[in-house]
């Protein structure tokens, strides 16, 4: 990588692409000036100051003053927080090596011999006694897979332990060559030490930013600083950062900050007081002292630039020759044995990676090194090695399971059509990149191990259209594929695709002003709606009656029939109710213009929505389709009806999560019988008990879309339906489906997760499947698995396009066997862990409680570190809290879960928003459940080209993800914040008002206006670069969110500040609370 | 009353074109006959007969084939044969002029699954006794329907695997016999040999008994 790109935020903001840090005073804006001053937040000196600065911090953020949480997060990059010092027994600051032994012992300490430590090891590993807590999801149907046996004794777990230690030897190897250095930092190599005093404070500023907003333009800040003293202290500047880069090849550089307190000690750091006292780390937030330091920073600056760019050329050639062996080396290890270093998440304040979370890498055996997995996008396991028995999972105690995103719209997709598919014979497997050829003419099957013969079709290539091998075909090359399925695959001729609106016509219904805006985006959309000749649209109203509307081919107009008997519905008329959208567009488009007009006024409060899923089954019955149901109140009248329900005063809410009647169940899967998919839009403003009436999405392969509160008067309300809606229309729709889930032998698929229903024992039916829907399946081991090298699993999903073709969609992923815990651990894939544990957790909370389930992610965490710590033979010692790499952002979204609305403590939470956050959970895909869970933070007023995206010609600029904490929000900055299905702007107070009209178009602070929901367009490089990446978040999503812009006086203030996921609410631990709770659970 | 109207390629049985059943009534054994009429696809070739009746339970198969391509329509026992005909050959007619020419190309099973609307029209037209076109229709096409042959289905299904049964033993008979020749051929040359030998030693023995002693 580019040594320069090496520290993320090393470029002046807004300056050009390859600007040379010379031109920095010139060329940068004034704002830029005074976010420079601040940004050397140094060293540690400043507690005193920080203290006082305290108070006006509490102003505009929630963490109040006085309480742990936020205090060590706050000054936690700068400083290493008293708190954080009591939590390690020796925090000596001069003498590293010991400071860093507990570490070590890990790594290196058992080198020679690694059973040397059994007796430690055993008690280390020594699970949490198995009380109270620690069963999370003991009764529910799907078992943690780790919860089962608690291992009972020492006896049970000697063997795995020592199992554990001829893998090892990777590590200890290891040891030897990372060993004085290694304890902290992984990068950090024999030549670190000597460099480290000065590249404290560097390391410090510029890989993790601490003040936010202020990334980029600290190199600058804090060279001029360093460059001081003299020359060689320069060099480590770049030198971690460079180094780190080339560590985790992402240019990782939160063990940059990891390493400094230590190294920060070490030094008696003359100098840099001075420099640290000028600009103390707080100074950003801090007006007052802003503006009296800023007057001499330009002059400072000028006056240091000419010094610069001679340090840093100097630094990068002793540098890379001082470490490029070192990296080389390191590097290997981890790439050939897994990245198994190691955190304290207490003392890394900077965890989150500054770009996107990346799945972790399945690294097969050489005999499928080539070939392509599938993409992580698509099919993703919790783990990327299975472990090879029960136990080893059992004691890992990490879930098992896959979340599968199979409809996903994907740019390229090989399709095939032949005359026949090859499969397996025994367990109908189809052919796959991991099966083994035996010869030309025999293929082993992956999954069974059966034998098969290949066609002779088989070996022409239709590519290159010639006889060979049998390899060649795209088959074998693709993990993803389409095959255009053979008459065989139909029992019916493919069904055209069937659309059915119903609509709520209730007073209610009709005050919010949805019918107006839904029926003019159907209106244009009709033409996009995916079918063929063959299409068909009908619609439904329902009040207290159950309207239809025949569109007869030679009427001249819709003709409105009204059916009152609601309890014992019938069709008023055999045809003509749903129609040929092509042949009857004008009477379409007559009625969609018609209808809002119609209902005008309607003076009827009830809704009869039972009886008109029943109309709409007797509808659809015949073909098959999709009905789209948009329902405003409580269904109140005729089948289905229901009382709203309150919780009764009990703080426990989760009878509430059940549904009260079966009603809606029983018909979804009628529905689901004759391929009849219902999607709910849900606008209610009173509690419509979606618990209940999601039944009939759930059950039925659709999907539930829900606006509180909605009201078409309300921009934003109504720019979020049009968006949703518009996309809901559009998309992809593949209707008739069924998808099977295979697996090698030994491996069981035991809980399904998702929107459908499971026909038989794992053949899933939906009858509507769309490229939104995600599904999840935990796994067991069942039988030993250690005579394999790897398992695959397959998922198959046969459906109909809306142009009436058969396909059937293969997606294959295929994973190595690991033999022990530390690899299974090191092999974990956070994100996936934590989407399959959300919805363990939503089961979790409908079958016990909410407190249970909450409880059961806590108990996660601590099993998961536990496990980590005993793996790490580390005995008693008593450092901070270890995490691996693979799971260290695991406590990080957990904290982000306890405060997501579906599992949130407090009762404020409403009933139908908690159960649509459910509902969410259970069927989004992986990305974006992940965005809703722990949304990204940008800050928008240092946007450089600086690793920037290049999209057709267009520059996306790429600024680092921030934590969700108000300590990383500078009051002179601008933030998005991204949920994934809102983007909102936030304008802190003290904004630069150059910055805000550049950007904004406003001439100050003042002057933006309260509701602002685009973003002016402005002729300046700036707000181009702004708009860039605005509209690239927008377009890498299903539909572009509504983007809100938000002061920070405004009333609106909270809906930004809820995602300060971090930091402490009323009802919920901070981040660092948490973190010291699980040490203390951590055994 | 027209249960299912089905278009298939002659030459291999690959269904092009169907109507989606409304099983309001007949349910779900409709399938039943649906695989059955994609199993007389199968069996149908360029010798068949180009028009058709077959008996299957309680219904009639009809089918017309002309240009390579098979219509079939199932419908009730009392359903006018003449009627049913006249709908065949409409369809056959559309379909051709649609998509004949393309026919013979396509490799997806229901390609052409966008005729159903026209399907669709012509049986709501030709169900409908009392609209003139159907009349027309009839006085127009008014033909002889008496000579149409009329089988059973089950004889229609099992002619082929009868044929394959025979096919099989005169296989097996083939082979049996090919083991028979080669059989007598080793058994003649083994008795070649054993007379050859026998006549060797009695040499042998004359030649010791006269030279030896």
């Amino acid at each position: 990588m580019d040594p320069q790109a090496g520290p993320p935020p090393g470029m002046p903001p807004f300056s050009g692409p390859a600007r040379p840090p010379m031109t920095l005073p010139n060329g940068q804006p004034p704002w830029v000036q005074q976010q420079q001053f601040s940004a050397p937040p140094v060293n540690g000196h400043h507690n005193q100051q920080q203290q006082q600065m305290r108070p006006p911090q509490s102003g505009p953020y929630p963490p109040p003053p006085g309480v742990n949480g936020p205090p060590p997060f706050m000054n936690g990059p700068q400083k290493p927080p008293p708190q954080f010092q009591n939590a390690r027994p020796s925090p000596v600051p001069v003498d590293s090596p010991n400071r860093n032994s507990p570490l070590m012992m890990g790594t290196n300490k058992d080198v020679p011999g690694p059973f040397s430590g059994p007796p430690q090891s055993q008690a280390g590993f020594q699970p949490r006694p198995p009380i109270t807590m620690q069963q999370p999801f003991p009764n529910s149907q799907s078992p943690f897979p780790g919860q089962g046996p608690p291992p009972p004794g020492v006896g049970s777990q000697g063997p795995p332990y020592l199992q554990g230690g001829p893998p090892r030897p990777p590590l200890n190897l290891g040891g030897p060559m990372q060993a004085p250095p290694m304890g902290m930092p992984p990068f950090s190599g024999p030549a670190s030490p000597p460099q480290a005093p000065p590249g404290a404070n560097i390391q410090y500023t510029s890989p993790s930013g601490p003040p936010s907003f202020s990334n980029p333009n600290q190199p600058p800040t804090s060279m001029p600083y360093t460059s001081t003293p003299s020359a060689p202290p320069a060099a480590p500047l770049n030198q971690p950062v460079a180094i780190s880069s080339a560590n985790y090849g992402s240019a990782l550089p939160t063990p940059a900050s990891y390493s400094t307190p230590a190294m920060h000690q070490q030094t008696p750091a003359p100098q840099q007081q001075p420099v640290a006292q000028q600009a103390p780390p707080m100074a950003n937030r801090y007006p007052p002292q802003n503006s009296a330091q800023s007057p001499v920073y330009p002059s400072q600056q000028t006056a240091r630039s000419p010094v610069f760019p001679q340090p840093t050329t100097k630094s990068m050639d002793g540098l890379t020759t001082q470490m490029g062996s070192m990296s080389v080396t390191q590097q290997g290890f981890n790439r050939l044995w897994g990245n198994m270093e190691t955190y304290d998440l207490m003392q890394m304040r900077n965890i989150l990676p500054p770009t996107k979370v990346e799945a972790p890498r399945v690294n097969l055996q050489h005999s499928f090194v080539d070939a392509q997995n599938c993409s992580p996008d698509i099919f993703r396991c919790t783990v990327t090695k299975i472990p090879e028995t029960k136990s080893i999972l059992d004691k890992s105690r990490l879930p098992l399971g896959i979340l599968i995103h199979p409809f996903k719209d994907l740019s390229q997709l090989p399709v095939i059509q032949c005359n026949t598919i090859v499969r397996c014979r025994a367990c109908r497997t189809y052919i796959n990149p991991f099966v083994y050829f035996i010869d030309h003419r025999r293929w082993k099957c992956n999954i069974c191990f059966r034998v098969n013969e290949l066609p002779d079709e088989f070996q022409y290539d239709p590519v290159s259209k010639t006889y060979g091998e049998p390899t060649r075909r795209p088959e074998v090359r693709s993990a993803t594929i389409e095959f255009i399925a053979p008459s065989e695959y139909m029992v019916r001729p493919p069904q055209p695709a069937v659309y059915l609106f119903v609509l709520e016509v209730s007073r209610a219904a009709v005050d919010t002003g949805y019918l107006k805006l839904v029926c003019d985006i159907l209106l244009e959309e009709l033409d996009n709606l995916p079918g063929d000749s063959r299409t068909q649209i009908g619609f439904i109203t329902y009040d207290s009656a159950i309207h239809f509307y025949e569109l007869a081919e030679d009427a001249q107009q819709p003709h409105m029939m009204v059916v009152g008997d609601i309890d014992d519905i019938f069709l008023p008329c055999p045809e003509n109710l749903l129609v040929n959208l092509h042949e009857d567009f004008e009477l379409v488009r007559d009625l969609l213009a018609e209808l809002p007009n119609k209902f005008q006024g309607n003076p009827e409060p009830s809704s009869a929505l039972g009886a008109a899923l029943q109309a709409s089954f007797k509808l659809m019955g015949s073909t098959g389709g999709r009905v789209t149901v948009f329902q405003v109140t409580l269904p109140s009248l005729g089948p289905g009806a229901l009382q709203p329900r309150t919780s009764g005063g009990s703080k426990d809410a989760s009878p509430l999560l059940n549904p009260a009647i079966d009603f809606y169940k029983r018909l979804a899967l009628e529905c689901s019988a004759q391929q009849v998919a219902v999607d709910l839009f849900l606008l209610n403003s009173q509690t419509a008990d979606l618990a209940t009436i999601s039944g009939i999405a759930r059950f039925s392969g659709g999907c539930i879309n829900h606006f509180p509160d909605f009201h078409a008067a309300s921009k934003l309300h109504s720019e979020q339906l049009t968006r949703c809606f518009r996309r809901y229309l559009t998309r992809k729709i593949g209707l008739e489906a069924v998808m099977r889930v295979r697996c090698t032998r030994g491996l069981a698929i035991h809980t399904f997760h998702g929107n459908f229903f499971v026909r038989s024992t794992d053949l899933l039916s939906l009858p509507n499947v769309s490229p939104d829907s995600g599904f999840g399946m935990q796994l067991a081991i069942e039988e030993n698995l250690s005579d394999m090298q790897n398992v695959c699993l397959q998922a198959a999903l046969l459906y109909t396009s809306s142009k009436g073709e058969r396909r059937i969609r293969v997606h294959t992923l295929c994973l190595p066997i690991a033999s022990n815990i530390s690899e299974v651990i090191a092999s974990a894939d956070q994100q996936c862990i934590v989407g399959l544990l959300t919805k363990m957790a939503v089961d979790r909370s409908q079958s016990s409680s909410l407190s249970d389930a909450r409880e059961a992610f806590i108990n996660v965490a601590v099993d998961v570190l536990s496990t980590f710590r005993a793996t790490q033979n580390m005995g008693g010692a008593g450092s901070g809290l270890l995490a691996p790499h693979s799971l260290r952002l695991l406590p990080l979204y957990i904290v982000a879960l306890l405060r997501h609305p579906a599992f949130r403590a407090s009762s404020n939470v409403r009933i139908d928003d908690r159960v649509y956050a459910m509902c969410q959970f259970k069927s989004l895909p992986l990305d974006s459940l992940m965005q809703s869970v722990f949304p990204d933070l940008y800050p928008l007023h240092c946007l450089t080209d600086e690793g920037a995206l290049e999209i057709e010609g267009k520059v996306i600029p790429q600024p680092p993800r921030l934590h969700l904490s108000a300590e990383k929000l500078d009051s002179r900055g601008l933030f998005l914040i991204d949920t994934g299905d809102s983007l909102i702007i936030y304008v802190l107070r003290n904004i630069n008002p150059a910055l805000c009209r550049v950007l904004l178009g406003a001439n100050s602070f003042e002057a933006i206006p309260d509701v602002m929901t685009e973003l002016p367009v402005l002729d300046n490089q700036d707000s181009e670069r702004m708009r860039a990446f605005v509209n690239y978040l927008k377009e890498i999503k299903p539909y572009p969110p509504p983007l809100q812009i938000i002061r920070e006086d405004s009333k609106y203030r909270s809906r930004f500040m809820q995602y300060l996921l971090e930091d402490r609410s009323e009802s919920s631990l901070s981040y660092y609370e948490f973190l010291q709770h699980l040490k203390t659970q951590v055994k | 009353m027209i249960l299912l109207t089905m278009i298939a390629r002659v030459s291999d049985g690959l269904p092009l074109a169907a109507t989606m059943q409304d099983d309001e009534q007949s349910g779900r054994n409709i399938l039943e006959y649906q695989n059955q009429a994609k199993l007389l696809f199968r069996k149908l070739n360029h010798q068949s007969p180009p028009r058709c009746t077959i008996e299957t339970g309680p219904y009639l198969f009809h089918y017309l084939i002309e240009h390579d391509v098979c219509v079939l329509v199932l419908c009730d026992k009392n359903f006018s044969k003449r009627l049913a005909y006249s709908y065949l050959e409409d369809l056959s007619q559309e379909f051709n002029s649609q998509y004949g020419r393309r026919v013979s190309s396509v490799t997806r099973p229901y390609t052409f699954i966008e005729f159903d609307t026209y399907i669709q029209k012509a049986k709501k037209s030709f169900m409908d006794s009392r609209s003139r076109r159907n009349l027309t229709a009839l006085n127009t096409e008014l033909q002889d329907v008496q000579r149409i042959m009329v089988q059973n289905i089950d004889d229609v299904l099992q002619r082929g695997t009868m044929l394959s049964e025979l096919d099989s033993k005169a296989q097996n008979l083939s082979m049996m016999s090919q083991q028979y020749k080669k059989d007598a051929a080793y058994l003649n040359s083994k008795s070649f040999y054993v007379k050859v030998a026998a006549g060797a030693i009695v040499v042998f023995i004359f030649i010791l008994y006269f030279w030896i002693l």
